[in-house]
């Protein structure tokens, strides 16, 4: 049995360098740092924009074809645009049963699951909130599904990768302690959302969402809800908008202009924001907007 | 006493029957239905105001390019009719789609159109997932990839008609055809693709390859204008892509050879055959330029060429010259993409070549067809769209080769349930 493993992973063995592709920034932030020199990412989305609509531009084809690995969100955020590009890609090695392809969301407990599926409850997740990596408890799990990952399609370097990881993990946990400092006074807060998406990062600080902007994920704000918005403001007196950076602040800027709350900006991956370059300064971002 | 009995027997029946149906999935023995394909189901609905008759409409055509292209024509049993034919409302598909992987080597993807009329196997074909090296095949009845708009659906159109230039060379379905493609995606850091694909060679407009039989007009018995064997219709094109920040730039060339058998024996005047020999030559061009993750600019452009070349065969007048014919043209469109709710767009079309010769003589044909369009979509969701579109064409002609310009509003509803659709650049 080892015989046949090691020759079922001797030909990835020999390359000097796997080429990863990964769906979304963070992702290929969290690979590199647990792959260090043995692997090269291929970021598919970019972080400014919103991550369920991504252009399947074909240069995203060519990025995939000439992928050892890839790894995904998953929790359908990508089923918009991945699925085509790897349709047309003609690689075996991204196909979704292949043992170099990773959905993180199998590996994640995910919230908010919809006990109805239905359209007319705009355009849920079936599966449950996908945006998950906003929460710092769940950076470690994904760490080290992605350095078991790592370990299983290139297990010569598994020393590497655990060194890095661990690393990883004794720098986070400091981290963690900090955030939570830090968040420490804003729990029970309320808050106001666009869409949904730090579900996960308002359930590790104890931020209560009460509404978003747009009445059901993914429709647009329409003004009968933005008017009950304002009514639901002005009775539960949430502290502030966290508002994502790709859709348009304007009902937001509106809402706040009638009741004066404040609008806030949160990125939701690296390079959402100028500033936010590796997923440290992400959460150091996201602990300290609020004010 | 019977009628309890009924009663009871009825409950009964009901009372086990809901109990079987409670078991849940997991401890049905025989259960199959985790394996159910993906699924939706799309529907194109459109009101449609011609300033032309529906009569007058189907009788227009390009003098030397194509006729009955607008409108709804019978053919004995079968109805054939283009996208939003008819003045009033028109159903024009609610369109099936079902895929699934069959195995870790296959996939399979089956698009049925229901009209009115029956229903028509769109697309049927299973592709190759584990070739490795960027080789895909697939094999089936399929829309080819010669050009940009060929290998997409009607519903991801940003018009609800098709360009002139592809209507009247190729008829409203394309290249659609039974037959066996292959494409490899090169190993470079842009984007480069070439295919080629082996095609039976059936379309109506352009290619052919079936035996006509014309003993009705000459009176010899089993008197026939001879085809040629299937397959007969081959297709190669490559395809390139670069990004330049947020503005993607693509374009290919496509090629297309086959035997032609253009039949027009059923036509009441002037009943003809085109049988010899067909080339189609394509070049497409598109820049989108995405300003945020809702909103861009996308500019699509195609060119075709085409050169028929073969024996006109006149059914009445048993004068048969050889003809030759070369004939192009483009559309170009322009479409802006406001954000999720709001898109809009203009599109110009044009036919500026029309060299058809008999026997060595330049027919002399008219080369003046040009449409413009106009539209804007409303979406409700990623899944609902509503489209008003206008068009002014002034390419098509009556019999007597006066040209008939027509004024057209069209308000079409595209709606679709079921499974996510995910659509390729």
């Amino acid at each position: 049995m080892n015989k046949f493993l090691l020759l079922f992973f001797l030909p990835l063995s020999l390359f000097a360098h796997l080429n990863i592709a990964v769906s979304y920034p963070y992702i290929g932030a969290l690979t590199k740092t647990i792959g260090g020199d043995h692997i090269e990412t291929v970021v598919l989305a970019k972080g400014n924009w919103d991550p369920h609509f991504i252009i399947p531009r074909p240069s995203l084809i060519s990025k995939v074809r000439n992928a050892d690995a890839l790894i995904m969100n998953g929790g359908q955020l990508e089923i918009g645009w991945l699925p085509p590009l790897l349709n047309r890609a003609g690689n075996p090695k991204i196909e979704p049963n292949a043992k170099t392809f990773l959905n993180l969301s199998h590996h994640i407990g995910l919230i908010n699951k919809p006990s109805n599926v239905d359209r007319s409850g705009g355009d849920i997740h079936p599966e449950g909130n996908p945006h998950f990596h906003l929460s710092p408890q769940n950076i470690l799990l994904l760490a080290n599904t992605i350095k078991d990952f790592l370990i299983s399609i290139d297990t010569e370097h598994k020393a590497v990768y655990e060194k890095n990881h661990s690393e990883f993990l004794s720098m986070w946990n400091q981290k963690m302690k900090l955030w939570s400092e830090k968040m420490a006074n804003k729990k029970g807060l309320k808050v106001i959302q666009f869409h949904d998406n730090l579900a996960y990062f308002n359930n590790a600080y104890g931020l209560v969402n009460i509404g978003t902007i747009e009445p059901l994920p993914g429709i647009p704000p329409s003004s009968k809800h933005t008017i009950e918005m304002i009514e639901l403001i002005k009775k539960e007196n949430p502290c502030c908008i966290l508002h994502d950076v790709y859709h348009s602040t304007k009902t937001a800027e509106f809402i706040s202009e009638k009741t004066g709350i404040k609008v806030v900006l949160m990125p939701h991956d690296i390079e959402a924001l100028e500033n936010i370059n590796d997923l440290g300064s992400l959460f150091d971002h996201l602990t300290s907007a609020i004010k | 006493m019977k009628k309890i009995l009924l009663a009871s027997t009825l409950c009964a029946v009901l009372v086990y029957g809901d109990a079987a149906a409670l078991l849940p999935v997991e401890k049905r023995t025989f259960d199959q239905s985790k394996y159910i394909p993906d699924i939706s189901a799309i529907l194109d609905f459109s009101y449609v105001n011609n300033s032309v008759k529906d009569d007058e409409i189907a009788h227009l055509e390009l003098p030397g390019v194509a006729h009955g292209l607008l409108g709804e024509h019978s053919h004995g049993d079968s109805n054939h009719a283009t996208y939003n034919a008819k003045n009033g409302f028109n159903l024009n598909y609610a369109e099936v789609v079902l895929s699934s992987s069959v195995d870790p080597f296959l996939s399979m993807d089956a698009v049925f159109h229901f009209s009115e009329h029956g229903v028509e196997v769109e697309e049927a074909y299973f592709t190759t997932t584990a070739l490795g090296h960027g080789i895909r095949a697939r094999g089936g009845k399929l829309n080819s990839n010669f050009g940009y708009l060929n290998a997409q659906h009607h519903h991801y159109w940003d018009f609800g008609d098709m360009p002139l230039v592809y209507e009247a060379f190729l008829g409203m379905h394309g290249i659609n055809e039974l037959g066996g493609q292959i494409q490899w995606t090169a190993p470079t850091p842009f984007y480069l693709m070439a295919g080629f694909e082996v095609l039976q060679g059936t379309n109506e407009q352009m290619f052919g390859n079936e035996s006509v039989d014309i003993e009705e007009f000459s009176g010899v018995e089993e008197d026939k204008i001879k085809g040629t064997s299937a397959p007969s219709l081959y297709v190669g094109y490559v395809k390139a892509s670069h990004d330049i920040g947020d503005t993607t730039i693509a374009g290919g060339v496509s090629y297309a050879q086959g035997d032609s058998m253009i039949d027009h024996s059923d036509d009441h005047e002037g009943p003809h055959v085109f049988n010899g020999d067909a080339k189609l030559y394509g070049a497409d061009f598109v820049v989108l330029h995405s300003l945020d993750s809702y909103s861009s600019i996308k500019w699509q452009s195609e060119w075709l060429g085409r050169e028929l070349d073969g024996i006109q065969y006149n059914l009445e007048t048993f004068i048969n010259p050889n003809m030759n014919k070369k004939q192009s043209g483009l559309y170009s469109q322009l479409i802006y993409t406001h954000d999720k709710n709001w898109k809009m767009g203009v599109r110009y079309d044009t036919i500026y070549k029309n060299d058809v010769v008999a026997n060595g003589v330049n027919k002399n044909m008219t080369d003046d067809f040009n449409k413009y369009s106009a539209m804007v979509e409303y979406h409700t969701s990623e899944f609902a769209r509503f489209r008003l579109q206008y068009n002014r064409n002034e390419a098509m002609y009556n019999e007597d080769g006066n040209r008939v310009d027509i004024d057209t509003i069209m308000l079409q509803a595209n709606i679709s349930i079921g499974a996510h659709a995910a659509h390729s650049f």
